[in-house]
């Protein structure tokens, strides 16, 4: 089980723990993730501002790919939905294919959709690791723990672009992944909420709102942490959750995990090896409560 | 109740016009001449003048545009003879709530009363609601259509037939239908005169005026039955009737085509000194829609039928209400290109892609908000905040510089060096353009 780890912008520079639990969870499954040098920005940030350089952007990086002739696993959601997204649109529209690669130079023929697949890194653990094996590795019971599944928005959507992988309305392949380690997971008001983050950068309130409101429905269940995917998402429930306290005069204190840090947990992994130092929202109460 | 003044230089008319309307509770002031009627409308507020259209001096064509340009509020309604029902159609085109044709009876005065006053408190209504900005064009029409305003519509088809049905407003100031009179086949109908009567849940009864002349070739049977189509939907399955015109090209003119339509909406605004909060016709390009079309994901926006479930799902909305899915589509359908490129909400999508997946039309509105971002970057509109993220784009290959510090901190974690991509993405820019794009304007 090979794949090309793309770790796009914000996980090699702010989510550090994310990678790093990562990369110790896929060596713990026997997944390779290989490191490929010339891999730029997924394009997310441009697309609004400019389809055609958000194309070639993206296609760069799928070029880099099907060159090595490796599946890529991104982390961020984001990543994943916009290479998926040129992938799929590269593959099956021949006309704009001709024209990306003759903009970006390449005189070999790529295939792109054809040729490679893009997948989160909770999508294979899901798909190709499966629960069973997930479960059969298991070295640390969780059990003691609820914890709230957070999908955010581009893990599965827009679904037209993921090949009916699971149902963005009704999602379940993170809360099996979760149960799968043992902890339960509960139900929740505005589950499917996004966190916000996409509109940080222009009002902040509007973001704060947003992820104030997930905030507040997660701790009225009692879970001991959320579990999420995205770096984009974990910096407004984690980085931002004082903030985002102080604005609303609440106080939280919910630890957020990514979720290789919680599979990394009952893999055995250490706590050190999975950077929960590196969570901003103390993670302590919630490992004692292991210990117990 | 209202204040209503009755200008006509037949002392008798304006005398049995304030026996109708007294007991009604309204307050009713008469006026001999149109002279005498802008005196008292200087000194007093009037919701409703009703004029004599003929009348030595000022006549009622001359009072209507008078009282239109001074005191756009006021509704006028026209008392006519039958020989002026031409001029009756231009006064409704300068703006008279509607007409009379004499000998009228007493209901008949008081249900067009009825219906002007109701229509004045859906419009306050609309008004109030937060002062919110371009209401009116909750009430625009389609724009293939000549209009009688506010009254009626008519259709010219492709085999030169002419279909005909009610305005969306008239309906709307009427309430609900419960039966309706229809003409037979065979018929004739003149443009003006009337073709068919309406009947309210009150039982009031609203005269229909045809907004073209000819012969009726077909009636619309399911209204028979079903009047609610006429409240449901106007200007579709509730048209009334199918005329073969007998002078389609001289009566059409008489009539306000679509997109005219809405410029004489704006008038009336612009009058009331409102130019801010409705935008000025000059500003309205109805290639914008095409425009958008063209863009990669733009190409759904004209099958929105404006059932608003992308709004009902928006989380942004829910929090901010300046940023509000359904109306961007109306605003771009209409043409409203400058408003909306220059608008700050069209920054304010989180591209949780809710909309998207729920649009039974498969509008993706996601698509669609970034298509339109996309053009109001080429018009120069770009937000301060996308342009640092591309900049630095452009400089690093990524959002976040990775520099020595930082492999030093990833190596302290037993994590690999990550390379520094300078020049990548830069590259890109300026083959696709954008660098010239950006360079232009800074």
């Amino acid at each position: 089980m090979e794949y090309a780890l793309f770790l796009g912008c914000t996980v090699p520079a702010r989510a550090r723990n994310y990678e790093l639990s990562t990369r110790r969870v896929a060596e713990a499954l026997g997944i390779e993730l290989v490191d490929l040098d010339g891999f730029v920005c997924c394009g997310f940030p441009i697309k609004s501002v400019h389809y055609e350089s958000f194309l070639l952007t993206a296609a760069k990086n799928l070029i880099l790919a099907e060159e090595k002739g490796l599946d890529i696993c991104a982390l961020c959601s984001a990543c994943t939905s916009m290479l998926t997204e040129v992938n799929k649109e590269l593959g099956e529209n021949n006309e704009l294919r001709e024209k990306v690669l003759k903009k970006l130079g390449v005189k070999k023929k790529f295939r792109f959709k054809h040729a490679i697949r893009v997948k989160h890194f909770a999508r294979l653990l899901y798909e190709d690791v499966g629960i069973d094996k997930i479960k059969s590795k298991l070295q640390k019971d969780l059990s003691p723990l609820k914890i709230a599944a957070h999908y955010g928005c581009h893990y599965l959507k827009p679904s037209d672009i993921y090949d009916n992988f699971d149902d963005p309305e009704h999602p379940k392949s993170l809360d099996e992944l979760i149960e799968a380690t043992g902890a339960a997971t509960v139900n929740y008001e505005n589950k499917n909420l996004c966190c916000g983050a996409g509109t940080l950068a222009f009002d902040e309130n509007i973001a704060f709102s947003m992820s104030g409101k997930k905030l507040s429905s997660i701790k009225d269940t009692g879970a001991d942490a959320i579990s999420l995917i995205c770096p984009f998402c974990s910096v407004m429930y984690d980085n931002n959750q004082p903030s985002i306290e102080s604005k609303f005069n609440k106080r939280y204190n919910l630890p957020v995990l990514y979720y290789p840090q919680l599979l990394g947990l009952a893999l055995g992994i250490s706590e050190k090896e999975l950077g929960f130092n590196m969570n901003r929202v103390k993670v302590t109460s919630l490992l004692e409560k292991l210990k117990q | 109740m209202a204040s209503i003044l009755i200008v006509d230089d037949e002392k008798v008319v304006c005398k049995s016009c304030e026996r109708i309307l007294k007991p009604e509770g309204h307050n009713v002031d008469s006026a001999l001449s149109g002279e005498e009627a802008l005196d008292k409308i200087e000194k007093k507020k009037y919701e409703v003048v009703i004029t004599d259209l003929k009348m030595p001096g000022i006549d009622g064509m001359k009072l209507l545009n008078i009282v239109k340009e001074k005191y756009e509020k006021v509704d006028v309604i026209m008392i006519t003879g039958y020989a002026s029902i031409d001029t009756s159609v231009e006064a409704m085109k300068l703006g008279a709530f509607d007409y009379v044709p004499k000998p009228f009876t007493p209901e008949e005065l008081r249900n067009v009363i009825e219906r002007a006053l109701e229509r004045r408190r859906l419009l306050e209504e609309e008004r109030d609601k937060a002062r919110r900005t371009y209401v009116r064009f909750e009430y625009t029409m389609p724009d293939n259509l000549y209009y009688l305003p506010e009254h009626a519509w008519a259709k010219l088809e492709q085999d030169g037939n002419v279909i005909a049905g009610i305005d969306d407003l008239f309906q709307k100031s009427v309430g609900k239908i419960i039966n309706i009179k229809l003409p037979d086949v065979g018929d004739s109908v003149e443009q003006g005169k009337l073709c068919s009567e309406i009947e309210d849940v009150s039982r009031r009864i609203h005269k229909l005026w045809s907004p073209i002349s000819g012969e009726i070739i077909e009636i619309n049977d399911k209204l028979g039955s079903d009047p609610s189509l006429l409240n449901s939907d106007p200007y579709g399955q509730g048209w009334i009737i199918r005329v073969a015109p007998s002078e389609p090209e001289g009566e059409l003119k008489n009539l306000i085509y679509g997109e005219a339509l809405i410029k004489w909406w704006l008038r009336r605004e612009i009058i009331e000194k409102k130019e801010d909060k409705y935008l000025q016709v000059s500003a309205l390009d109805p290639g914008f829609k095409y425009e958008i079309a063209e863009q990669p994901g733009g190409e759904n926006i004209k099958v929105c039928f404006g059932c608003g479930v992308c709004t009902a799902s928006c989380p942004v909305r829910e929090i901010d209400d300046t940023y509000n899915p359904r109306k961007i589509i109306r605003m771009a359908l209409l043409g409203m290109r400058d408003a909306v490129l220059k608008s700050a909400f069209i920054w304010l999508c989180s591209t949780c892609y809710t909309c998207t997946e729920r649009c039974p039309q498969g509008v993706k509105f996601t698509d669609v908000i970034n298509a339109i971002k996309n053009i109001a970057v080429k018009e120069g509109y770009i937000h301060p905040a996308l342009r640092m993220q591309a900049e630095l784009l452009e400089k690093e290959g990524r959002l976040y510089e990775i520099g020595d510090f930082d492999n030093k901190r990833r190596e302290k974690i037993n994590l690999p060096k990550v390379h520094s991509e300078k020049n990548a993405i830069s590259e890109i820019f300026k083959v696709s353009g954008f660098k010239e794009i950006m360079e232009k304007e800074a």
